[in-house]
């Protein structure tokens, strides 16, 4: 039972088919099975309960958080040694809100080290597998999320999203990955990565348990003041299955395998499988529109990504001095038990990115690094907000193809990164709505298309991907290993 | 040596008064008990969020208003990143790219005379927590962290010690009259950081300028820029002058001298940026006239009023803007009709006499300004004599009633004519050869009349209306 | 000659309090290399000097500021839960050198 939607799981628990205790249970055995083969969680909440059914659809369900948002007495480590031992004293409100909606927390599940990279290789407690095929990765950040909701471990888990990484590891999952308009959700204790950037969101099976989740999790929080009164937006009740004339565009650049000299083969049936989603969108009375962007704006793209989260990130992660906590060395003097603290604590991934955004940063470099990848990212975002004049949306594939494998994984910056890799930046970028479903398979494996829309029409851009899903086999699927 | 300039530059911080934090909502109170103000933010607990406190706001931009500085459009924060203990997130939120105010510009006095000072700008940050040493530990108290600090930055445009300590005591002044800050030195809510440098006196531009941290007191600042002035006069009289480093200096107390802390080539780079999670609050012109309409009448002004239209001295004058209350309580006894110099020989004597006595705040005396003016009446319509008055006046105090009463009872002074004639008549029908003797012009027998009569009522006669009577009886 | 040098890259590790093998001090380097290109790549974008840098996820926050309310502090106990030392009702650490 522990496998199906949100709405068949309230269902048999209003009628009696099912009780919480017992999913709770499941979800926890399942837990432990996915952490034996995937290595998916930091925690996995043993006492957890069950809970008496209320008509909140989620009350009773147990589900899942990245192990960077904050919650009351469960440890909290941002899969990083400088929080090993952190047990906060609050719920992020995300997740407080689901808490008070009757949903059970079963684990805490792994990401990359603070959210800071895309391969789920990071995080302190190890790798984490792809449950398709153990010898590719899930991408990340929130690389432990995708996995045991793709698993069937539960019918939904929180993630956080800052470049792509609630989007990516759904695709390479098969599974749905949503964030909603920034600030839509509150990032109330929710670990900063970069705050500009950082937004909260959900992966789950289909698109209504997508709707569902963000219904109970989104509203005003007066602890967050980047947060928005969205009571008048119904993401649930969105979902009317009419997309006529509804107008998508996506970016030829990316889209046009002549554009990639040696084209793997995998790439190559990533696109031809875009382009058949494509004409299935037409059928449904979508119009598709092909639109052309500068290339040289487009690889430009994951620099400005980088330069601006490595930026923020190297603030965000200074109140990490094992002080008020995390684990202390035993140095004697203060400088050196700090140092020894953040030398010994954080991945050799974060110091990299923490330098280079130290970098940017400086008084003599910020104009040429820091300011001028601002600039950029505002460039993107009008030219975006340009094209949501005429479009609902923009559809792009996601990723160059299925999940990467894990050996040559290493998240290493380089110039011959493609920018279809890295575009689902420019939603962060915006801070605009955007939805990862599964699309189709290549070699076995799942790939995901993307659907990105202007700031808060989250509804429309759903709506679109709820459509889309409903003419596609992929729905609820549950991921089985292929080798 | 030529003769030789200062030139001073103050940066001022200080604690602003409100009932939470400038960024989390934890008590701003000054509490003894360490770690009892504190919300989550102020520990930076990993997801917590800064959210921006209205009134510290408002009192920002109202200070803005006041140095005439210039306001932003929008009011959004920067991130000064560095480490410390007393930093719990790594960073303070403070403004860099967009102060609340810039190029302000107001007059102070010194010595009787007004000085302009240009004001660079003035900015809200937050407080850091407060660290106590120990032999071989410190710790820790966060109650500080997050209490709204204002921080005001001059141009280099003060000349002496005695601006700058004239300057500093203006703005806590303005403070307190806007009712913004206590600006309590003994509690450490104010700091000065202070720029100096000396140059020839005819020379085109500045010499090099030392900068000397926390300076924690005024007397400090005053210390400090004479013994810099000294200091770096003394290195160019020998020669030396090229030892003079731009660099980062600290007072000592003990020893009364300034340390070097680091030079300019040590100086930390900040790494300011905007602060990406307080959205940019815009400033309306609405809201900014609101605020410009609370803003007081501050000392100065009142100051200059007191001497050029109701006709103070300046000494007394100075004595009533001190204090905003007292001031206040001043210019209500003036609207309900009391003579100025009346209200205010009264009120900087017997007045603040007894609320330095008794330690009360003037709002907390029982003598309102009506009930001043009951008093000041009665000697006005010769009811009573100033010594009388005096007497009413503690006696009201004491026994908390109204001036009327004393006024009527057997300490009351005698006015009524008849009475007083009656009683003159007999004092002179007793006193002949005196009369005599003052015909023949012994005129200063006059006053032993006058005794006379104050002899036989125990002083209580109105010695106006007496003098009058007597007068008429002796002279007609 | 390269503008990056490991002098450089050490400094910066150092200022954020933290150190650097060989390996990794050599990896930043050649992502400076990298990053450094695409910036020169960005700078010759028409127009990109005219922009105004944007510091935020969107432009049209609508604000509210807080109510000038003070809250009960948080809990002692919870406060201090995670620190490595405590002396009384403070965190306690090595001395801090002023």
């Amino acid at each position: 039972m522990i496998d199906k939607s949100i709405l068949e799981i309230h269902e048999a628990l209003k009628n009696g088919v099912i009780t919480s205790e017992k999913l709770v249970g499941e979800s926890l055995n399942k837990s432990r099975e996915i952490q034996e083969k995937y290595n998916a969680f930091v925690t996995i909440v043993d006492d957890a309960k069950g809970i008496d059914v209320t008509d909140s659809l989620v009350s009773g369900i147990p589900f899942g958080v990245k192990d960077n948002f904050s919650t009351k007495d469960i440890l909290t480590t941002g899969s990083s040694n400088t929080l090993n031992n952190y047990v906060p004293i609050f719920n992020a409100t995300a997740v407080e809100k689901l808490l008070n909606a009757g949903a059970v927390i079963t684990n805490k599940t792994v990401l990359d080290e603070f959210g800071l990279g895309g391969t789920g290789t990071t995080g302190h407690t190890g790798v984490v597998k792809n449950p398709w095929d153990r010898i590719r990765m899930c991408a990340g950040s929130s690389s432990g999320s995708a996995c045991a909701v793709a698993a069937g471990v539960y019918p939904f888990a929180l993630g956080s999203d800052t470049g792509d990484s609630v989007r990516k590891p759904a695709a390479y999952c098969g599974i749905v990955g949503y964030k909603p308009t920034y600030g839509m959700i509150s990032r109330f204790g929710l670990f900063p990565f970069a705050s500009s950037l950082d937004h909260v969101g959900v992966l789950t099976r289909n698109v209504e348990d997508a709707a569902i989740v963000t219904d109970i999790m989104k509203g005003k929080d007066p602890h967050d003041m980047t947060s928005w009164d969205s009571s008048n937006i119904h993401l649930k009740e969105a979902l009317t299955g009419n997309v006529k004339d509804k107008k998508l565009f996506y970016i030829k650049e990316l889209c046009d395998i002549n554009n990639y000299n040696n084209p793997s083969k995998e790439l190559v049936d990533h696109l031809e499988n875009f382009h058949k989603t494509l004409e299935l969108c037409k059928e449904l009375g979508i119009e598709i529109s092909e639109e052309s962007v500068d290339q040289k704006i487009l690889d430009a793209i994951d620099s400005v990504y980088l330069i601006i989260a490595c930026a923020e990130a190297t603030s965000n992660l200074s109140n990490l001095t094992s002080i008020i906590y995390g684990p202390r060395s035993d140095k004697k003097n203060i400088n050196e038990m700090m140092i020894d603290y953040r030398t010994k604590g954080f991945s050799p991934l974060i110091k990299r990115r923490l330098v280079i955004g130290s970098y940017v940063l400086q008084k003599e470099n910020q104009e040429r690094y820091f300011k001028n990848a601002q600039k950029l990212r505002r460039l993107i975002v009008d030219i975006m907000k340009e094209f949501f004049k005429t479009y609902d949306g923009l559809i792009l594939p996601v990723g160059i193809g299925p999940a990467k494998h894990l050996d040559g994984s290493l998240d290493k910056v380089s110039s011959d990164t493609v920018a279809l890799d890295e575009h689902l930046q420019i939603g962060n970028f915006g801070g605009f709505p955007s939805i990862t479903i599964p699309n189709g398979f290549i070699n076995n494996l799942p790939v995901g298309i993307n659907i990105t829309g202007n700031c808060f029409e989250d509804e429309n851009v759903l709506n679109l991907a709820y459509v889309l899903e409903s003419k596609m086999p992929y729905k609820n699927q549950i991921a089985k290993e292929v080798n | 040596m030529k003769k030789q300039i200062a030139v001073i530059g103050l940066e001022m911080h200080c604690e602003m008064k409100s009932n939470s934090k400038v960024f989390s909502s934890a008590a701003n109170s000054y509490n003894e008990t360490p770690n009892s103000n504190i919300q989550l933010l102020d520990m930076a607990f990993p997801g917590t969020l800064p959210v921006v406190n209205k009134k510290c706001v408002k009192d920002a931009l109202k200070v803005s208003l006041a140095l005439n500085c210039s306001q932003p459009e929008y009011m959004y924060f920067d991130r000064k990143n560095y480490y410390y203990p007393d930093l719990p997130k790594g960073y303070q939120i403070t403004q860099m790219d967009s102060p609340v105010g810039v190029n302000g510009k107001i007059e102070i006095e010194v010595n009787d005379k007004l000085i302009p000072v240009l004001i660079h700008d003035v900015h809200l940050e937050e407080d850091t927590a407060s660290l106590d040493h120990y032999f071989d530990t410190s710790t820790i108290d966060y109650n500080r962290c997050g209490v709204p600090l204002l921080e005001l930055v001059t141009e280099p445009c003060l000349h002496s010690a005695e601006e700058a300590v004239a300057f500093i005591n203006h703005i806590i002044q303005m403070y307190r009259y806007m009712d913004v800050s206590d600006a309590d030195t003994k509690r450490g809510q104010v700091r000065c950081d202070v720029n100096v440098s000396i140059m020839d006196e005819d020379a085109k531009e500045f010499g090099t300028r030392v900068e000397v941290k926390n300076v924690n007191s005024i007397s400090g600042v005053q210390d400090v820029i004479n013994y810099e002035i000294k200091r770096q006069a003394e290195l160019k009289e020998q020669g030396r002058y090229s030892e003079v480093e731009q660099e980062t200096r600290r007072w000592n107390e003990e020893t009364m001298t300034t340390i070097r802390m680091r030079s300019k080539v040590d100086a930390i780079d900040y790494k300011y940026f905007v602060e990406p999670n307080i959205p940019k609050y815009r400033i309306t012109k609405e809201w900014l006239e609101e605020i410009k309409s609370e803003i007081p009448k501050l000392h100065l002004e009142r100051k200059y009023n007191y001497i050029e239209t109701l006709g103070l001295s300046n000494y007394d004058a100075g004595v009533l803007v001190k204090n905003k209350d007292i001031s206040d309580y001043f210019e209500e006894c003036i609207k309900i009709g009391i003579d100025a110099k009346m209200a205010s020989n009264w009120i900087t004597t017997s007045i603040m006499g007894y609320l330095n006595n008794e330690e009360i705040e003037i709002k907390d005396f029982y003598i309102n300004p009506n009930r001043l003016k009951d008093l000041i009446d009665a000697i006005n319509n010769g009811t009573i004599s100033n010594k009388q008055a005096k007497e009413i006046f503690n006696k009201v105090l004491e026994t908390k009633k109204e001036v009327k009463d004393f006024l009527s009872s057997d300490n009351a002074q005698i006015s009524d004519e008849d009475t007083l004639i009656s009683l003159i008549d007999n004092i002179l029908a007793n006193n002949q050869s005196q009369i005599d003797d003052y015909h023949n012009g012994k005129t200063n027998l006059f006053d032993y009349f006058v005794g006379q009569v104050m002899k036989e009522t125990r002083g209580k006669a109105n010695p106006v209306l007496t003098k009058e009577i007597l007068n008429k009886k002796l002279n007609s | 000659m390269s503008k990056f040098t490991k002098e450089m890259v050490d400094s910066y590790a150092n200022k954020l309090l933290f150190n650097l093998t060989e390996e990794e001090n050599q990896m930043v380097l050649d992502e400076f290399e990298v990053i450094d290109e695409t910036i020169d790549l960005i700078n010759k974008i028409d127009g990109i000097d005219k922009l105004e840098p944007m510091t935020h996820a969107l432009d049209a926050f609508v604000v509210d500021l807080r109510e000038d309310i003070a809250e009960e502090s948080i809990e002692l106990k919870g406060a201090l839960r995670n620190a490595g030392a405590v002396e009384g009702r403070e965190i306690e650490v090595p001395k801090v050198v002023e």
